[in-house]
């Protein structure tokens, strides 16, 4: 009973140490093939299933990538430049394919139709995102205009 | 006769059930969803998301032949995801047959590791698990070697002690929307020389609805996965005496009753003169997801 609760004791600390080891940072050699990268989202012009790719996201995805889909420690941002410069066809594959090595999941046992669906969610998360921050970066063009003027005044 | 189960191994096992029963109940509802297939006894390629503690219990009913008596036998699975590409899960298992009392059967604690970075068209996956059971197990998760369950008192049967290393080949495949998985048991008893065992299982399964609705639902078909398994036993390498194997064929469902729980359910058909009748299986998860951001 003892060398089994050793053995137990011991499984998990090697459990822990491979668990903390596993890397999280952004694995460059994980590409999509070019021929998986350049297939179109066939539901692109369907923005109305976007609603059940949120359902996915929630789910599946938001435990590890937040539910604002901007990272966490343990996923990476998915409204990052990096991640939205790719192509639908990316995207999907690394949905479907996973990176075990940095613990992405498989996510091939979902309906090529609902990894999809995640993508053109993925896609209309950007958009609102975008527009935050030109509206943000015309406030603070706006700003420092005023600033500009208030210390000229001041001089004269 | 009426036996009782030895009543240290038997209170720990169900104190060990109230305990994580609690923890299930209580825990906070946060999204994480397995990745269930709605087998019982075959394995795909998919792992538990790293992190995630997956809680099951299921039950199988045995209904044998020759007018045995039939027996249950329960199972708790604790299923764990080390790494991406590395699950862990601890099994506790008991049985009560009709007339005969009940016993716990024993433990086993079991690997998955994944080779591969990503996803092909054949995914392989290495499993290994050390067994510590008794010869009352009747759990079936996996069926190997030849002849029936035996049906001696059960008192008789857990005094047979057997310290079991298996090893299987699980090969896995996504073709449209179904999943093709097939496994190969081998099964090696450090107790005593029965040479080496092997078995089989294939499976092939599908969701029954293709789109995601985007209202939060229970009873959409994207919820529900159908599938049929088959397993059995081959022989060992003292032998392969077709007549003495067993070999099953079971119509499979899963329900995905939220994000987080999940039943499922399988009738298993005898097809050999060694196999039960039937074998009903029945299972629901649950599945705590890593805390933290």
């Amino acid at each position: 009973m003892c060398r089994f609760r050793v053995a137990i004791l011991l499984l998990i600390g090697l459990g822990a140490v491979v668990q903390a080891a596993q890397l999280r940072e952004h694995d460059a050699r994980w590409v999509a093939p070019d021929r998986a990268a350049a297939k179109p989202n066939p539901l692109a012009g369907r923005p109305e299933l976007a609603a059940g790719g949120h359902k996915i996201f929630v789910e599946r995805c938001a435990q590890c990538h937040g539910k604002d889909a901007q990272g966490t420690s343990r996923a990476p941002n998915l409204l990052s430049r990096r991640v939205q410069a790719q192509t639908d066809g990316a995207l999907f594959w690394k949905i479907s394919s996973g990176d075990t090595r940095r613990g992405m999941p498989t996510f091939s046992f979902l309906p090529a139709t609902q990894r999809w669906q995640l993508v053109l969610y993925l896609r209309g998360l950007h958009e609102p995102a975008a527009r935050v921050g030109q509206v943000l970066r015309a406030i603070r063009a706006e700003v420092l205009v005023q600033i500009g003027h208030n210390a000229s005044r001041g001089h004269q | 006769m009426r036996r009782s189960p030895p009543a240290g191994c038997f209170s720990l096992y169900f104190s060990l059930i109230s305990i994580l029963t609690v923890v299930v109940i209580c825990a906070p509802a946060r999204p994480a969803r397995a990745q269930e297939a709605a087998y019982f006894v075959t394995y795909a390629h998919y792992l538990e998301e790293p992190g995630n503690l997956e809680v099951a219990l299921a039950n199988t009913t045995g209904l044998p032949k020759n007018d045995q008596a039939s027996y249950s036998a329960p199972w708790l699975e604790l299923e764990y995801g080390l790494t991406g590409w590395w699950t862990a899960e601890l099994y506790l298992e008991g049985v009560t047959t009709q007339g005969d009392g009940s016993a716990f059967t024993g433990w086993r604690w079991e690997n998955r590791f994944r080779p591969l970075r990503s996803e092909h068209r054949l995914n392989p996956v290495l499993y290994i698990e050390y067994e510590h059971t008794n010869e009352a197990s009747r759990i079936q998760k996996e069926i190997v070697g030849s002849g029936g369950i035996e049906f001696e008192p059960i008192g008789d049967l857990r005094e047979a002690r057997t310290h079991e290393l298996e090893g299987k080949l699980i090969l896995s495949s996504v073709a449209g929307v179904w999943n093709v998985s097939e496994n190969v048991t081998f099964e090696k008893n450090l107790s005593e020389d029965e040479g080496l065992e092997f078995g089989y299982s294939v499976g092939v399964s599908r969701p029954i609805g293709l789109v995601a609705s985007g209202s939060s639902c229970r009873f959409c078909a994207e919820n529900f996965v159908v599938g049929l398994e088959a397993y059995g036993g081959l022989g060992s390498t003292e032998g392969f005496e077709s007549g003495e194997q067993r070999h099953y064929l079971a119509p499979v469902i899963g329900w995905h009753v939220t994000s987080q729980t999940t039943l499922k359910a399988s009738v298993g058909f005898g097809l050999t003169r060694a196999s039960d009748h039937a074998l009903l299986r029945v299972g629901v998860s649950y599945e705590l997801p890593r805390g933290g951001r």
